[in-house]
């Protein structure tokens, strides 16, 4: 994305806007490379491949803001675009209330790239279906076998590069390789079935695969599937402790503590689509949980999902410490957030392609890690449910009402776990979940997801993750 | 470039490399949109694009692939890197493309009053702003979202035609004092047929009316689905229906062909085409006429949705619904009932009215368990009569046992299509018993 072209394209289109009468004109051009390939219980399924180029220009003209995208990237064209920015921008400042004012942030000059061994380019049909084969023929052939008829298997190899420029001075080049697989495995034991849907993925080359040990954990996630169908035990009633996994407090932490954490969310920005927030600009030092509820959200994490070192507003990403001690500590902020908030912005603005602006988002989302083993933790309960991996799961819109449907789940008794649970359901309210945080472990693993938002819809790629986490005096439901 | 050029560019490149099938989809849109929050617009979107998808088969070996990079020196590069890539492809059962030739012409559904209407967004989301304060409602927060597009084919066997649309929608959420708040749609594919003030009235006043909203016992209750909320679920049986899903193992409704799924008051069918839908074509993306397909007919599973592959493997006949992988629906219609709301509202002893909802999820899509949260104007119905506004709670269910529980059908109907819901669907309020609702423990 270092190209000349690229360069001279984005340069032209914010001195044109600027022109035209923005006071802030930024461009991005994006080149998407994609390839794809699945397996339906075996069977191949047509190659994907795709390829994406294209600009998008945000403008700010008459206090608003403004954003236009176009894949005609001939020069004329591009430069149409910019001022159609303008245009839009000023004749919506009819319905403007409060002009949009960026915060003061200092330019970036950058080039980064997330690290890669093999080169993603080198990705091709083949590679992607041996790994699916061998995937698919571990799960249908082998201990797992013929109980899980239902095997529908993605693995893609994605490049995303970009070339930033905007009128205060930054000017970044980033380039994200990324491998991800996605699968649904249906087992069905009798009239019992179960159902998971895994999603694995870093960024990074080719050797990403082996590096997450894909086709190991896939295999292990059949096997747990197997297990689940015969369980029979129902969940204990009254008040236990419970010990979330490192997947279900990386949901948590997303759900509960990183959507209602987005600043926009927090002004209203997204109300009529994924809601505002249960926080108000006024709950920064608010005590939501206990001592032990610390979580982050850290975009410079090596081979994260969400890795982000620069946002899509050119700002230096830095980690964001979320709830520190159980208070709420900082917002997810990008520029005109933070100049709602006399704050600076801590760079988590980021768009999923060149037709859509920069909004909000999480990058990788985790419980910090604590000082106890594994062990340990369980040693802590007399009486509970560890819960080890979920399928359903929602929360409202405000964030305070969540739910999560175990998949796999064991009763803990003196310490020790005992027999498998059948689907227990935490279905709590997010001070009550965060309060009742007594420990955490410092062992940590992370998860692949893809954090849907906005409107238009971006999916953008993030971690959830965490330590095993124990939540002491828990009500319990089931399914 | 048009984009009949580029799908003849496409198809004799594909031609000259000897594939057996080959089929060019191009498509050309523009969106525009002016989003609002507190009242005050937040960013205005407009996104103009152009995309090549290109679909090749050779000795039962496929490849699909779209670009946007569309230069014609690049068009013949990416038809001839994609056919290289499909030699590393396992060979796997595929359907030919019919020797049929149809000529699709447009089919309509295109208002010229929304080609430019782009400038004028921030006036019509004035009306809705406007309307919800006139109504009771306190801030609003919104989207209003205008576009056009064409998408023309071609296939190696001679299939060609384009079909051009417009739509446009309105969503719009007021808030009031408190936690309440209420949710209006408007969604048309002409301007006449678009109406901001009654949506957003329609958001003012529940915000107004779900000030003291409480939470309720959890229990069983009969719950009165709007449009809205109905449509979402229904979307989820529509995509059930795909022979994909049930190929996949993700589809509640494997085995039940011929079967009673629901109640005998329950009809949904897809529309490739009709009467103010906002999506769908002529085509689907195989060159085969889209049709009206019957999926659920007084309550029996009349048929799953297909593309030629699936009906291949199914011993049956494409319906009109590829996707070039999956076979989806493109505008859905839930049967009108007989019934008015007010007689509905009647009916019920002990029930809830969800106006909205949100983040639907299943445990598992076998066998159609999941919970949905409701969200906006809910209320308590006691003997017949709205008693209080209700908050904080959570819907569970099956989809099989939901729909087979349907008692009452409203005879109005509203097109449905919203960030919760991509498929267009006419839908009425649907009266369920026996819901599940509970609450977080908190």
């Amino acid at each position: 994305m270092g190209t000349q072209e690229a360069r001279d394209l984005a340069d032209a289109a914010v001195a044109k806007a600027l022109k035209a009468g923005a006071s802030y004109a930024e461009a991005r051009v994006q080149a998407t490379w994609e390839r794809e390939f699945g397996l339906k219980n075996g069977e191949p399924q047509p190659s994907i491949f795709a390829e994406g180029y294209g600009i998008g220009i945000r403008v700010i003209a008459g206090g608003a803001l403004g954003f236009a995208a176009t894949n005609d990237m001939r020069k004329a064209a591009v430069g149409e675009v910019a001022v159609k920015a303008v245009r839009l921008a000023k004749a919506s400042a009819a319905l403007l209330q409060r002009p949009v004012v960026f915060d003061s942030a200092k330019p970036t000059t950058k080039r980064w790239a997330a690290p890669e061994t093999r080169k993603i380019e080198n990705a091709d049909s083949a590679w992607l279906r041996g790994v699916l084969a061998d995937i698919d023929g571990r799960i249908a052939k082998g201990k797992a076998g013929a109980s899980i008829p239902g095997r529908l298997l993605y693995l893609s190899a994605e490049l995303q590069e970009r070339y930033y420029v905007n009128s205060d001075g930054s000017r970044v080049i980033g380039r994200v390789p990324r491998v991800s697989f996605g699968g649904s495995l249906t087992a069905i034991e009798g009239g019992t079935t179960a159902q998971r849907f895994i999603q694995q993925g870093e960024t990074g080359g080719l050797e990403v695969v082996k590096r997450i040990r894909l086709a190991e954990k896939v295999v292990e996630e059949a096997e747990a599937m197997l297990k689940v169908l015969k369980a029979s035990a129902r969940p204990p009633t009254g008040v236990v402790d419970v010990v979330l996994s490192p997947e279900l407090s990386g949901i948590a932490a997303h759900e509960s503590v990183g959507h209602p954490q987005e600043a926009d969310r927090v002004l209203g920005r997204e109300g009529a689509q994924a809601g505002e927030s249960y926080l108000k600009a006024d709950s920064l030092g608010r005590k939501i949980g206990s001592d032990e509820a610390n979580v982050s959200d850290d975009p410079g994490l090596p081979h994260s999902n969400g890795y982000a070192p620069v946002d899509d507003e050119g700002v230096a990403a830095k980690k964001r410490h979320l709830i520190r001690g159980g208070t709420i500590n900082e917002f997810l902020q990008n520029r005109a957030t933070a100049g709602q908030f006399g704050v600076k912005s801590n760079g988590a603005a980021r768009a999923v392609s060149f037709d859509r602006e920069p909004i909000i988002r999480m990058s990788n989302t985790f419980v910090e890690p604590g000082d106890y083993t594994t062990d340990e933790i369980f040693k802590e309960v007399k009486h509970g449910v560890f819960f080890k991996t979920f399928t359903e799961w929602n929360i409202d819109d405000k964030r305070l009402n969540q739910r999560y449907v175990a998949l796999e789940a064991y009763l803990i008794e003196h310490g020790e776990l005992k027999e498998l649970v059948r689907a227990p359901v935490l279905e709590i309210t997010t001070p009550r979940l965060w309060g009742s945080v007594k420990a955490r472990s410092k062992h940590m693993e992370f998860e692949a997801a893809t954090c849907g938002k906005g409107d238009p819809m971006q999916g953008a790629p993030v971690w959830t993750g965490g330590p095993e986490t124990l939540l002491s005096g828990i009500r319990l439901g089931e399914r | 470039m048009d984009l009949d050029e580029l799908n003849r560019l496409a198809i004799r490149k594909a031609e000259a490399l000897k594939v057996d099938d080959a089929i060019a989809l191009s498509a050309r849109g523009t969106d525009s949109m002016i989003r609002f929050a507190d009242n005050s617009a937040t960013v205005v979107n407009r996104v103009e694009e152009a995309e090549l998808t290109v679909y090749l088969a050779k000795e039962k070996r496929r490849a699909i692939a779209s670009t946007s990079n569309l230069s014609a020196a690049a068009v013949k590069k990416f038809v001839e890197d994609l056919f290289k890539s499909m030699k590393g492809l396992p060979q796997a059962e595929c359907a030919p493309l019919p020797e049929k030739v149809t000529k699709y012409s447009q089919s309509g559904g295109f208002d010229r009053k929304l080609e430019d209407v782009e400038e004028k967004l921030p006036e019509l989301a004035k009306v809705a702003i406007d309307s919800s304060l006139a109504a009771g409602g306190k801030r609003s927060a919104g989207v209003i979202s205008a576009g056009k597009a064409t998408v023309a084919i071609l296939t190696s066997s001679g299939t060609t035609g384009s079909d051009s649309r417009t739509a446009i929608t309105l969503n719009i959420r007021s808030f009031g004092e408190g936690e309440a708040s209420g949710h209006g749609l408007s969604c048309a594919s002409t301007l006449r047929m678009f109406d901001p003030a009654e949506a957003g009235k329609r958001a003012g006043e529940d915000a107004n009316r779900m000030r003291l909203a409480s939470e309720p016992d959890a229990g069983k209750y009969e719950v009165l689905l709007s449009p809205t909320v109905a449509s979402n679920l229904v979307e989820t049986v529509a995509r059930a229906a795909s022979a994909f899903s049930v190929d996949a193992g993700t589809s509640y409704l494997t085995g039940k062909l011929g079967k009673e799924v629901a109640s005998t008051s329950f009809t949904l069918t897809d529309h490739g085409v009709t009467d103010g839908g906002l999506g769908g074509r002529a085509f689907d993306d195989e060159g085969s006429p889209t049709r009206t397909t019957r999926i659920i007919d007084q309550g029996v599973l009349g048929g799953y949705l297909h593309n030629l592959t699936t009906a291949l493997k199914w011993k049956s006949e494409t319906t009109g619904n590829a996707g070039l992988i999956a076979p989806h629906p493109w505008n859905l219609e839930v049967g009108e009932g007989d019934s008015s709301y007010e007689e509905m509202v009647k009916e019920m002893n002990n029930g809830i009215i969800l106006t909205s909802n949100w983040y639907t999820r299943f445990k598992n899509y076998r066998t159609g368990e999941f919970s949905t949260v409701p969200r906006d104007g809910a209320f308590l119905v006691e003997g017949g009569e709205v008693t209080k506004p209700l908050k904080g709670m959570r819907a569970g269910d099956d989809l099989q046992r939901l729909l087979t529980s349907a008692r009452l059908l409203s005879k109005k109907r509203e097109w449905v299509q919203w960030w919760e819901v991509d498929t267009p669907t006419l839908c009425p309020w649907v009266l369920v018993d026996g819901v599940s609702i509970t609450r977080a423990y908190g």
